[in-house]
């Protein structure tokens, strides 16, 4: 079976609102080359190959505990696959 | 003192749905109500399942108990989704807050032997009866008639599976953060005898038909099990000197009296429906013919294992619950092999 | 009971710690064998060596679980509330933006409700507690969002008609029995093909179409509620499309043997699901006053670009191919949402959502958006209403529409490469003729003419006198619609009410 190699896109949709703000922002910081889009309401993050949320960063720009789970409070949908979802990192990619 | 609003007022052209003008009258109807009454589906399907040729996916012939109109029954707590889960969300946080004391004073470590092995090997292993009354109960979240019914089972489902874990986090504590002694509470259900009535009621139940022919199985074995685990040795505990088992206990209990509510009421309202009042005291005696004996059995099977471990009269309780349980269902004109 | 003495040093990791909450209450039945208490999951064919490889990677207790949504409907009954209270339906940006939300009422939360029903079947009947319980959660946050769209649409429902009978409206008016046997077909098969149906065919390639471009319109055109509850029904939703994803990988690394099985499902589920969001086309090119994005961008962004180049590409690897007819569906974004509205349109008096022609800035929207397409549209059928209503009438077909047996949607979709030419395919059952509206519908019926003979088509049940009488006012009365619920948009009690509310005489005609 032939299995592309080549790096896809990933991406999240989140609504954008105060909350949300550090929640971007971390992704933002923590993932080069990402693309952002505006659409009422909500915030498009896209990017090729890997998608991270890192727990810590979130909670830096917060300035409270954030567990991972709270990610669940900011999304709207996402392509790719959660291919970890731990204590302290989320991540988006194409398993094959 | 008045003031003149300036404000356009505008008229509303109607307080609610139609079917719920039709049903109660031009009013407003609440939440619980709108988002309850004549949700599912009830004519013109299309096909039949491929799992079954001889009901619709939407059938009231999917049990023996029927209404003349399902929305004669409605929820007495009035639950819809969002309360629902506001109002467990604060149950549960109660619980985290009683693990936590427990957890930070080791309460369950500093148990007196007896009760130490009664949480191990008795109340541990329970956490699987309760993923069976799981099983049990999101059958009727598939296969009732009617919103309101669905609705009542759907979210006992998801209580039950929520006491299947949290006894798990009891376990967890009480074996100092490890699963250890999931792990010896889930050999005690497989192979304890005090356990294997339980087990076996619960595996029959899920084998066989009729999902609330089994809702009930479930609940009578509960009106037993409950009073006895939860209600009797919490007051045993508390002079036992086992205050975290009492801790614990009163999370238990207190779900219970909530979900006598819709079930005591789901009963009644089965016996009083103006066509189905007799098939349905029927159908209920037939799960009292084939289960109670059953069910006391098994029950007085888990009392005598608590006996030997804490000297709690606890087969003594289940024999005065099985006996008011019976007079309460006698008074409703039930049939209660065994005479009492 | 015994704790031994050397406890290890760690304690649970989060993954521990989920499968001893959830993996770990299964055990394996000695009374009755599993077959008797599972009897659902081998009739279809998907053959499974190990449950316990069902992964999710949520991780969610009961405890987190009401925690969170707790706090989603904490805050979406807070705006709800909010909304009510200042009259928001004030602030929209026009009154015929409503008819997108009647069509939502009406064909959209009976149909969560019944994907409720249908995880509880999961939910009960999958013989993996990982499963069953991702099942469980799906099944609640179902039926939380049949309950939150009824709240977020009763506060309209009383100064707007077309909302007041959605629920007999759904069970019998001719356009919401597309949705109603989309899901009916899904919930009569087996729990396999729901998954594929479902969880992975409607939840993960198909729902974005549905809900995001929408909501974001919700937003755009001051409808404050629909959006707020839109979004914070995607936050469950992302957690559905894991279960999806999850419940397809799952049989494909099972065995083999399921590849095909699997395969044929994702064909038929990816059409089905696609023609049902035909209604969606119509609803976001022609009834929005202001769009966020056209039907073609949001099909191209959200089903192109991310599943055709993303999702496929992985499932590659497991022998899937992209949907059979996917390519009839590209062909047809520039023209979907024109035929649908125009069928809209012309049916529409017997309907509970009222139509008019696209005015002005419509037309300029629609002709930037589609600029092939829509001068074509335009001249065959625009026009022409246009003429008609000049003329001071109203131009509805006072025939009863053919309907396709598999998608129910009247047959008015075209050849392709000629936007023109009405499609038609036939098929013989047992000497039976059976119409469909494109060969994706019609290779549905062939593979299952045993299911599809039984549709309940709601122009033949016309016609054998099961609605209500001959005629359009008996068949009316019989679906409950009153004066104001369906026809032309101008003039209708919702645009005079919106005329009066804004300090405006009604036009005079």
């Amino acid at each position: 079976m032939s299995v592309s190699a080549e790096p896809r896109p990933v991406g999240v949709d989140l609504q954008e609102n105060e909350e949300n703000r550090a929640l971007v922002e971390a992704i933002e910081a923590d993932n080069e080359d990402l693309n952002i889009r505006h659409m009422p309401g909500m915030i498009r993050l896209t990017k090729t190959g890997q998608l991270v949320i890192n727990q810590a960063s979130v909670e830096s720009r917060l300035g409270r505990p954030w567990e991972t789970h709270e990610f669940q409070l900011a999304i709207i949908s996402y392509f790719g696959e959660f291919v970890e979802w731990d204590d302290d990192q989320i991540v988006i990619a194409w398993k094959h | 003192m008045q003031f003149e609003l300036r404000t356009q007022v505008i008229e509303p052209k109607r307080k609610t749905f139609t079917n719920l003008v039709e049903r109660f009258g031009d009013r407003p109807a609440s939440r619980y109500e709108e988002g309850s009454i004549d949700i599912q589906a009830v004519e013109n399907f299309h096909y039949r399942p491929l799992f079954s040729s001889d009901k619709e996916h939407y059938d009231e012939n999917w049990t023996a108990f029927k209404l003349t109109d399902p929305y004669s029954f409605t929820d007495p707590r009035q639950l819809y989704y969002a309360p629902y889960v506001q109002s467990r969300a604060a149950m549960n946080d109660a619980f985290v807050k009683t693990v936590e004391y427990v957890e930070s004073r080791d309460l369950l470590q500093k148990l007196p032997e007896g009760w130490s092995s009664l949480v191990g090997d008795v109340l541990l292993p329970l956490r699987h009866w309760e993923a069976g009354a799981e099983l049990v109960s999101i059958e009727g979240s598939r296969w009732a008639w009617g919103t309101t019914i669905d609705q009542c089972c759907t979210y006992a489902a998801f209580d039950r599976i929520g006491h299947a874990q949290n006894l798990s986090r009891i376990g967890i504590v009480y074996a100092e953060g490890h699963d250890h002694a999931l792990a010896t509470a889930k050999e005690r259900w497989l192979g304890d005898p005090a356990l294997q009535g339980l087990r076996r009621l619960v595996e029959e139940l899920l084998a066989g038909d009729d999902w609330a022919k089994k809702l009930l199985a479930v609940d009578l074995a509960d009106r037993l099990l409950y009073p006895l685990m939860y209600t009797h040795l919490d007051e045993v505990a508390l002079s036992g000197g086992a205050g975290a088992y009492s801790l614990f206990a009163q999370h238990f209990a207190s779900w219970f009296a909530d979900q006598r509510r819709w079930l005591d009421h789901l009963v009644k309202t089965w016996l009083a429906d103006p066509t189905h009042a007799d098939s349905n005291r029927a159908a209920l005696d037939d799960v009292l013919a084939q289960r109670w004996a059953q069910i006391a059995e098994a029950v007085t099977d888990v009392a005598a294992a608590v006996d030997a471990r804490v000297a709690a009269g606890a087969v003594a309780n289940v024999e005065l619950t099985t006996a008011t349980v019976a007079t309460d269902l006698g008074a409703l004109g039930l049939t209660v092999p065994g005479g009492k | 009971m015994t704790v031994s003495p050397e406890k290890p040093a760690r304690k649970l990791s989060m993954k521990q710690r989920y499968t001893a909450l959830t993996h770990d209450l299964d055990w394996t039945p000695t009374y009755v064998t599993e077959e008797e208490i599972f009897p659902f999951t081998t009739f279809e064919g998907i053959k499974v060596h190990d449950w316990s490889k069902w992964e999710d990677p949520f991780r969610l207790t009961v405890e987190a679980y009401n925690k969170y949504q707790a706090e989603k409907d904490r805050r979406l009954y807070a705006v709800l509330d909010g909304f009510a209270q200042s009259q928001g339906q004030l602030g929209l940006t026009e009154a015929r933006y409503m008819n997108a939300m009647k069509i939502f009422l009406q064909g959209i939360p009976i149909h969560e409700y019944d994907a409720h029903r249908n995880f509880s079947y999961l939910a009960r009947y999958a013989n993996g507690p990982g499963a069953r319980f991702a099942a469980l959660c799906q099944s609640m946050d179902e039926l939380r969002h049949a309950q939150t769209e009824i709240h977020t649409l009763s506060h309209y429902n009383k100064y707007f008609d077309g909302m007041h009978d959605w629920h007999k409206w759904s069970d019998r008016v001719w356009y919401l029995s597309v949705p109603k046997s989309f899901f009916e077909d899904a919930m009569t098969a087996g729990p396999f093909e729901w998954l594929i149906a479902i969880g992975f065919s409607f939840e993960y390639l198909l729902t974005n179409l549905l809900f995001v471009p929408f909501m974001s319109g919700a937003a755009f055109n001051g409808d404050l509620p629909t959006m707020t509850f839109g979004f914070s029904a995607q936050s469950d939703e992302s957690r559905h499309m894991t279960l999806g994803l999850e419940a397809i990988k799952f049989m494909l690394e099972q065995d083999e043997d399921n590849l095909p099985i699997v395969q044929d499902w994702l064909d038929k589920w990816f059409w089905r699901g696609y023609r049902l969001i035909a209604l969606v086309a119509g609803m976001m090119d022609y009834m929005l006053p202001k769009r966020v994005m056209s039907w073609k961008e949001a099909f191209e962004l959200y089903f192109e670009e991310q599943m055709l180049n993303g999702l496929f590409k992985d499932l590659e690897y497991y022998g899937i191919k992209p949907p059979r007819h996917v390519q009839w569906a590209i062909d047809e974004k520039e023209i979907l949402s024109h035929q649908v509205y125009w069928v809209l349109y012309q049916y529409s008096h017997a309907a509970a959502f009222t139509t008019t022609i696209p005015d002005e800035a419509d037309q300029a929207w629609l002709q930037e958006s589609y600029p092939e397409t829509w001068p074509v549209f335009k001249a065959a059928v625009w026009d022409k209403a246009q003429r008609v209503q000049d003329a001071g009438g109203r131009y509805f077909n006072p025939g009863l529409p053919q309907l396709c047996t598999v998608c129910q949607i009247p047959m008015g979709f075209t050849e392709p490469g000629d936007p023109l030419t009405q499609c038609q395919r036939q098929s013989v059952y047992e000497g039976e003729r059976y119409d469909f509206c494109s060969d994706g519908c019609q290779w549905i019926f062939d593979r299952e003419p045993t299911k599809y003979r039984q549709s309940w088509l709601p122009v033949h049940q016309i016609y054998q006198g099961n609605c209500g009488g001959p005629t359009l006012p008996d068949v009316a009365a019989w679906y409950g619609l009153q004066p104001g619920d369906g026809a032309e948009y101008l003039g209708s009690p919702d645009h005079q009410n919106w005329l009066a509310w804004h300090g405006q005489a009604p036009k005079e005609d």
